[in-house]
């Protein structure tokens, strides 16, 4: 029987940084991963990720993705494409279906990465073609270029229901809607408010009662819910859509773990079940570990990080790393994990959302959580919104405390401060002058920084905001503003489009706009009516 | 381990509007027939799962398992954490029977 040292089940974000840390502490290792390709999920995530450098932050995930690949090949880890395990049996034998055959392994010890899988929300007609998993709608659009449907319907306001959404409308579809069960946008403010002033309106507080069709989707009845999420009767509305998209989380693929006896329970804060597991991620069956969504549902970052400090553990017990090496990675990496689990939508904070205040005590947007957006009234408790300098500078429409500070990298002259703590809301040093080079507006993973100069002149401002749709704006264009919520406010021209290497296709528009609306232009539409 | 205290459920079993709704797409079982095998004394998702096949089929309870959950903690009015976690088992994947004949043990890799 082949033997090896460690099996990684996955090669996924935590698979794959698992199997790289092995072998670079000398293990003799081996990924096995049921997909044609490696990667995992990574690779339908076309958006920046959050986090700081050493998370990558602002990098999109599919590049996070090749750079993992170029890491785990330049160290010749073996990773098996197309070998499904089967099951995991007695003294960690492992059988795998390759090329028609049922291929049995041995190791010392096992990773298990399997990820996680999408939930499901039954209701009249859920089984109609054109009723697909977010994460369906990802691989259509990300891996194999096909565009989903025309007129879609995101059913969950979570993190992947904002950023698939946003995906869509990349892609061409028209989102009709964003609606949610809860009160309250489950994802990141800064993803709804990209999404919402595009004019895609939120529907809080409403469920899916019926997709209508018999062949293909041709509409959804959505009605809204009361207090214990039942529809309430007579708030029935007809949406015409051709695709219903599901996001409403994702559940720890445990399977492989339950073959295995690992100790099992029902975790809510973690997505449902999953092996009991020790600090360093060791399941009740010595040998046998988990690392990434598998062992709890987070996202990429922290998987990898998650995947890491596994593998420092197993290396530690097969004496590949001494005491101290291992304590000095493991620490290294429970630190960058640390970050990455503070702020509001932190694990431990799942599910909350009765934040009133963020840390530094600036009132929470109350409009943001039940529209996607937030009013100018709200945005004037925020410092780096209320800002004002003659010339050029930055307006952060930041109001949440989520673990990221690729602005303040991004800024030369250092105009921009998060400090240590990257959970906090950036500030603006006054004392530095912004020369308007719009790296900070690029940057911004969740797109909320814009570039304003209210003294442009002749009763003008100009207004620089992100821009990742195609066609791409040309200096001279004539169109509309739009504000927060999408709505056209007033007639704008675009008198400046930045494209560089480093903005890796984030295009910072600049747009001139009547003084008057400087506050409330967010966006723009070709077209549209002017005057 | 999982406790189960078996109490029959004593009520009737009464139809329900959307009982006819599909909840394990691979192997068509419905709502009412996941309800119905409540009333008639299965209280684990593993018990429901050898009665009526439901997450038996090609994506092995992957996308029904949450929802057959539900459903049962719904009419027994418990937590779904009562319920239990279908027990993974080898094939975790669809397999064709005749790779199963087909054993390699020692396995040469380049």
């Amino acid at each position: 029987m082949r033997r090896h040292e460690l099996i990684v089940i996955g090669a996924g974000p935590a698979g794959l940084s698992a199997a790289i840390e092995a072998k670079k502490a000398g293990m003799d290792v081996v990924v096995f991963d049921e997909n044609e390709r490696p990667g995992g999920q990574l690779f339908k995530q076309i958006h920046k990720f959050f986090g700081s450098r050493e998370h990558h932050a602002k990098v999109r995930g599919f590049r996070i993705g090749q750079e993992l690949l170029q890491e785990a090949e330049s160290l010749g880890v073996d990773v098996k494409l197309n070998s499904v395990v089967m099951g995991i049996y007695e003294n960690k034998e492992v059988t795998v279906k390759k090329d028609n055959a049922v291929n049995h392994y041995k190791a010392d010890a096992i990773i298990i990465a399997t990820g996680a899988a999408e939930n499901m929300l039954p209701f009249k007609g859920w089984d109609i073609p054109g009723v697909i998993g977010a994460g369906a709608a990802q691989t259509m659009m990300n891996i194999q270029g096909v565009q989903p449907g025309s007129k879609v319907l995101m059913v969950g306001s979570g993190n992947v229901g904002l950023v698939v959404s946003f995906q869509l409308l990349q892609a061409g579809c028209e989102i009709v809607g964003i609606i949610d069960a809860a009160p309250r946008v489950g994802g990141y403010g800064v993803h709804a408010a990209k999404v919402a002033r595009t004019g895609v309106p939120f529907y809080l507080s409403h469920t899916i009662v019926e997709a209508k069709g018999t062949d293909c989707v041709t509409g959804a009845v959505i009605a809204q819910v009361d207090d214990r999420f039942q529809p309430i009767p007579g708030t029935e509305k007809e949406l015409s859509v051709d695709t219903i998209c599901v996001a409403v989380g994702l559940t720890p693929m445990a399977q492989l773990a339950s073959n295995a006896t690992c100790d099992i329970a029902l975790l809510p804060q973690k997505g449902g079940h999953v092996a009991l597991l020790s600090k360093c991620g060791e399941t009740s069956v010595e040998g046998i570990y988990c690392a990434g969504d598998v062992a709890g549902i987070e996202e990429a970052s922290s998987a990898m990080i998650q995947g890491r400090s596994v593998a420092t553990y197993v290396c530690l017990k097969a004496g590949y790393l001494s005491e101290e090496e291992f304590q000095e990675k493991y620490d290294r990496y429970q630190a960058a994990l640390g970050q990455l689990r503070q702020g509001m939508f932190s694990p431990e904070n799942k599910g909350r959302n009765d934040f009133t205040v963020t840390d530094e005590g600036y009132p929470v947007s109350s409009n943001l959580l039940a529209h996607g957006y937030m009013t100018e009234d709200e945005l004037d408790n925020f410092p780096a919104y209320t800002y004002k300098k003659a010339g050029v500078h930055p307006v952060i429409e930041c109001t949440q405390n989520i673990p990221c500070n690729p602005c303040q990298d991004s800024c030369k002259v250092g105009c921009i401060k998060v400090g240590e703590n990257i959970t906090m809301l950036p500030a603006i040093d006054e004392e530095k002058k912004c020369v308007g080079c719009g790296m900070c507006v690029a940057s911004c993973s969740g797109q909320a920084i814009f570039l304003v100069d209210e003294t442009y002149g002749e009763g003008y401002a100009t207004v620089a905001f992100p821009y990742e749709f195609i066609p791409v704006p040309q200096v001279g264009d004539q169109g509309t503003a739009l504000d927060r919520q999408g709505k056209p406010v007033c007639a704008a021209d675009i008198v400046e489009v930045k494209k560089s290497s480093v903005m890796d296709k984030t295009v910072v528009v600049t747009m001139k706009v009547p003084l008057a609306f400087v506050n409330s232009a967010r966006f723009y539409k070709a077209g549209g009516q002017r005057g | 381990m999982i406790k189960v205290i078996r109490v029959a459920k004593i009520e009737p079993f009464i139809e329900k509007e959307d009982d006819g709704m599909i909840i394990c797409r691979c192997e068509e079982i419905t709502k009412g027939e996941i309800r119905r095998a409540v009333y008639e004394g299965m209280r684990t998702i593993n018990e429901v799962k050898r009665y009526l096949r439901a997450g038996m089929g090609l994506c092995q309870g992957q996308t029904c398992q949450r929802l057959v959950q539900n459903i049962m903690a719904q009419e027994l009015k418990t937590k779904p954490s009562e319920l239990g976690m279908i027990q993974g088992r080898a094939p975790a994947r669809p397999v064709e029977i005749d790779i199963f004949s087909n054993n390699i043990t020692d396995v040469k890799e380049g």
